[in-house]
């Protein structure tokens, strides 16, 4: 008798995105606090130098270089040969990654789908915005679905709604390690996970730091997670491992169920600011809408 | 050792079915409610924190170790057994002595004082340990060890439902008798055959549950007996009982009768109440008596004359003995007796038997001395039709089946003895007559009459006041001319004694009682009637006559049936002329009463209050009645005493609550499974908490 209480939502009729909120993320920017070297031109301004109007520097012109940007006027001035540099705008490349193993399918509506929601919320303001915005979960980080341009909005939600649970997800160690190897470029790296990993989450997010990217993590936990509301007797089973827990439910217990909890939340917390990833926690019983419009703007994610 | 059950079949079902209960909670406890959780990992750390935790920062605020710790320490309380006297009992013997006398049936304590006492004890026992000896006496006016020392509860409480109420007066001595004789140390009990030393040198103390009325103890010495007397019943209860019942021939009316009744208030205020009196069940007449506070009152009743019928008085009042509101008298049956006087003319005998008095009891028939050779008398005399045959100066040549009196003549030798018994010299019977009488004649064995020769002068010394025949006489007045001495045989009695021996005895022969007296009155000789003593003119004669045809003859003389208290015996003067008698209880059931050689038989199961009637022989009516009644003002009076005197010392009543060890371990253990109720609520509702 495993009562899963998951969906009362239907997650599977319900939009990611509604057009409402489209519209409102369609006037949201993705911020990197970091400048990155994009692979197409883009909207944004980048560390290199490149064609863009907007004026950068001068530099001693050297044997080889292109003739058609030295600056004739200054020549005639000054006698000297000089290049004029210009900044170059460039794309960003935006990562969003969905845990999608069984413990993320608890809570209604679903941690996962409202994971995915915030995923696709990110990932539009990606697309309007120009930016190559991958989307990719656990188990398809090898191979991730790379999107570009407004008109790839609908392949986006197609994609997320379609995704699903996976039983036998890889870890999340595994699928940092597949995502690294796989993405050689830098850029935002969204991680929406609920951390309820038993083999760690530290390894996987020293990756990502180790590619020195720009990480947000977004920790998503359900209510039932945060305040459980059981009582009794109960056999506790992990819907991951099958691993059995007996418990019999006192104020003691939830009480120290709860010290637990904050102990893990500021574990992750900590380890996240020593390392200058944005931890950003989130309940699954909140609009994803919320999320967006106020913490991720809060915390500088979207502009 | 036999095994003796403690409960009921129901209690051990309910016993027994406590372990699959438990084991059911168990399986149910077990049965743990699946959830499916995201991740147990949370909930490890948590339960694991309670092995990181301090104890005692865990120990604080469970709700459940507290409630199980009190369960324990509840437990653990009840099988201390507490009580709220906290001596120390253990190997103490007791001795409970109940009082079941008449007046322990008043109803002033509910159901009545004798179960009151009865709960008591049964409270007293069931808190005794089980190295606690105890022993079960029941007494009112008689003693009954119910059961001796033992330890065993089972066997003291069904001595204790054994006791039942009587209808007996109180008498305390005799169970403090057997109390102290069966305390005293070193003394055994026997318990199923076995000698087995049960007593040690302990003092034993005595539980006296009665209402009173036993007075003054007297020097009764208690020895290490330590008594605590718990007082049953108010002790100021209200009751009004008969304290005597009678009828009799009226004195100055001729063929009446009066039934006369005595009713005493043992009560505080003023009782006014209807007495009825029943005739065989028929109401006869009744009478409105009022009585003042602790006063008596008399009541006559004037009834026509009644040949026989058993009288019952019954005060319609209310109170809290029942018993004493009921009286019983009966009329004797009207029976002569049969009496056969042999004489060769005796005027004063004759004189004497011609009284009023002898006249209402018995039917005199004189004959003469030539009678004795009719065949008419060897067949009358052979087929009881006598119940006293008088010889006076003569003598049968067999004796006649029916008593006898000998006046101035001897009974004819007994074949079987006569040829021992020589005649003795009157030295000899004078000697053996003498209250000192040496070892060696007194050691003679003598079963046959033995007379000495005639001499004179005598004067006669003195009579047996014991005997009813002589108990009235008044002989020191009369003279003899010449009388000879008369011994009976060893199973006799001498009734009187003169300066030269016994005079007068009188001896069983089978179930027949001989007199011999060894004087005539008158003595026939040659010139005529000659004068032997002048007792025949002398007030005293015609008492000892009509006393020998009373007693000899089984006569009754009064109207009124003799009353006895209950349980008392009852001297029934029963005829000589039949064999069987049957007593007829007031119940109607009948028992046999065996009589003795002697004319007056004891009757004894007397227990019954009421009328009781003696049959004899298939006769259809009664030839002897008897009343049994409860008179006794100390039982009628209900009023509890608060001490018992016992020479100088007084017992004061205990305080029965004090001396009782009130049981709280079951209270306990119910508390405590009350709590496991309320744990096992809590532990699957701590939530809540």
């Amino acid at each position: 008798m495993i009562d899963r209480s998951s969906a009362v939502v239907d997650t599977n009729s319900s939009p990611l995105l509604t057009a409402e909120m489209m519209s409102k993320l369609e006037r949201m920017e993705l911020v990197s606090r970091k400048i990155f070297r994009g692979r197409m031109k883009g909207e944004r301004r980048s560390k290199r130098k490149g064609q863009s109007v907007e004026f950068a520097d001068f530099r001693n012109y050297v044997n080889g270089d292109d003739l058609r940007f030295i600056d004739w006027n200054l020549f005639a001035r000054m006698d000297r040969l000089y290049l004029k540099i210009f900044l170059e705008e460039e794309d960003l490349h935006f990562f969003t990654i969905v845990d999608d193993s069984i413990s993320m399918d608890f809570g209604s509506p679903t941690k996962f789908f409202v994971a995915k929601q915030i995923a696709a919320s990110l990932a539009y303001i990606g697309l309007c915005r120009g930016d190559r915005v991958s989307v990719s979960s656990f188990a398809t980080c090898g191979s991730p679905v790379v999107l570009r341009g407004k008109t790839s909005a609908y392949r986006l939600l197609n994609h997320l709604g379609s995704l699903p649970c996976v039983d036998q997800s890889p870890t999340m160690e595994e699928a940092m390690r597949k995502f690294c190897l796989k993405n050689t470029g830098k850029g935002i790296v969204v991680v929406i996970t609920d951390l309820m990993s038993k083999s760690g989450y530290e390894t996987a997010m020293r990756m990502l730091v180790a590619r020195e990217m720009d990480v947000f993590l977004i920790h998503v936990l359900s209510p039932e997670e945060l305040e459980p509301n059981v009582q009794g007797d109960l056999k506790l089973i992990d819907c991951e491992d099958g691993d059995q827990r007996e418990v019999s439910i006192s104020a003691s217990l939830l009480n120290r169920y709860q010290q637990a909890l904050a102990g893990f939340i500021e574990n992750a917390k900590s380890f996240c600011n020593k390392r200058a990833i944005a931890y950003v926690p989130a309940r699954s019983d909140e609009p994803a809408e919320n999320l967006v419009n106020e913490y991720l703007r809060g915390r500088g994610l979207v502009r | 050792m036999n095994w003796i059950s403690m409960l009921s079949p129901w209690q051990w079902a309910i016993l027994l079915a406590i372990p699959p209960a438990v084991l059911s909670l168990y399986f149910l406890k077990l049965k743990r409610k699946q959830l499916a959780v995201p991740s147990t990992m949370l909930w490890r750390k948590a339960v694991e924190d309670v092995h990181v935790n301090s104890i005692w920062q865990r120990l604080r605020k469970n709700l459940l170790l507290l409630l199980q710790l009190l369960f324990l320490a509840l437990l653990i309380l009840a099988c201390l057994r507490p009580g709220w006297s906290g001596q120390n009992r253990i190997g103490e013997r007791r001795i409970y002595i109940i009082d079941n006398s008449a007046s322990m049936q008043a109803t002033d304590v509910d159901p009545t004082r004798l179960d009151a006492a009865k709960k008591r004890v049964r409270e007293l026992i069931e808190e005794t340990s089980s190295d606690d000896v105890g022993m079960v006496i029941a007494f009112s006016d008689r003693a009954d060890v119910r059961q001796g020392f033992t330890k065993e509860r089972n066997k003291l409480l069904s001595s204790l439902d054994s006791i039942q109420p009587t209808m007996h007066n109180t008498d305390l001595t005799e169970a403090l008798r057997a109390a102290a004789g069966l305390a005293n140390p070193g003394r055994s009990s026997f318990e199923d055959l076995t000698d087995i030393q049960v007593a040690d040198a302990v003092p034993a103390t005595v539980y006296l549950l009665s209402d009173g009325g036993f007075g003054d103890l007297g020097d009764f010495d208690i020895g290490k007996l330590q008594i605590e007397y718990i007082p049953i019943g108010e002790p100021t209860t209200a009751n009004v009982g008969i304290v005597s019942f009678a009828v009799q021939r009226s004195e100055d009316k001729e063929n009446q009768l009066e039934a006369f009744a005595r009713i005493m208030n043992h009560g505080t205020s003023q009782v006014s109440f209807t007495a009825s009196l029943e005739l065989d069940g028929k109401l006869l007449d009744a009478s409105t008596v009022t009585i003042e506070p602790n006063a008596e009152a008399g009541l006559l009743f004037e009834l026509s004359e009644l040949e026989q019928g058993q009288l019952k008085m019954i005060l319609d009042y209310a109170d809290s003995l029942a018993a004493d509101n009921i009286a019983y008298a009966a009329i004797r049956p009207d029976r002569p007796i049969n009496v056969l006087l042999v004489t060769p003319g005796n005027s004063a005998l004759e004189t004497a038997l011609q009284t009023a008095r002898v006249q209402q009891i018995a039917t005199l028939q004189i004959e003469g001395v030539s009678f004795l050779t009719d065949s008419k008398y060897s067949e009358s005399a052979n087929n009881s039709v006598y119940d006293l045959v008088v010889f006076d100066q003569c003598s049968p040549t067999t004796m006649p089946q029916a008593n006898t009196l000998f006046i101035g003549s001897l009974p004819p030798r007994d074949p079987a003895n006569a040829a021992k018994a020589a005649p003795a010299t009157t030295e000899e019977i004078a000697a053996e007559a003498k209250p000192v009488a040496s070892d060696e004649v007194a050691s003679q064995r003598q079963s046959d009459w033995v007379f000495g020769e005639l001499q004179g002068p005598v004067i006669v010394l003195d009579v047996n006041r014991s005997n009813p025949m002589t108990q009235y006489l008044e002989m020191g007045s009369v003279g003899i001319v010449e009388a000879r001495t008369v011994k009976p045989p060893e199973s006799g009695d001498i009734l009187m004694i003169g300066d030269a021996g016994p005079l007068f005895g009188i001896a069983p022969r089978g179930p027949f009682q001989d007199a011999v007296l060894g004087f005539s009155i008158v003595q026939a000789t040659d010139q005529g009637i000659a004068v032997n003593t002048d007792w025949g003119i002398k007030r005293s004669f015609p008492v000892f006559v009509y006393s020998a045809i009373e007693f000899l003859g089984g006569g009754i003389t009064e109207s009124s049936a003799p009353t006895v208290q209950p349980g008392w015996p009852i001297g029934l003067q029963l005829s000589s002329r039949f064999k069987n008698f049957e007593i007829a209880f007031p119940n109607g059931t009948r028992t046999e009463l065996v009589r003795g050689d002697e004319s007056r038989s004891v009757f004894t199961q007397t227990d019954q209050p009421g009328p009781y009637a003696v049959f004899a022989d298939g006769l259809e009516r009664p030839i002897e009645t008897f009343c049994v009644n409860l008179f006794s003002t100390r039982e009628s009076n209900l009023a509890t005493e608060a001490t018992i005197k016992m020479g100088y010392e007084k017992v004061a009543a205990s305080n029965a609550t004090a001396q009782a060890r009130q049981e709280t371990w079951r209270w306990i253990l119910l508390v405590g499974l009350a709590m496991l109720v309320v744990e096992w609520i809590v532990f699957n509702r701590r939530v809540f908490l």
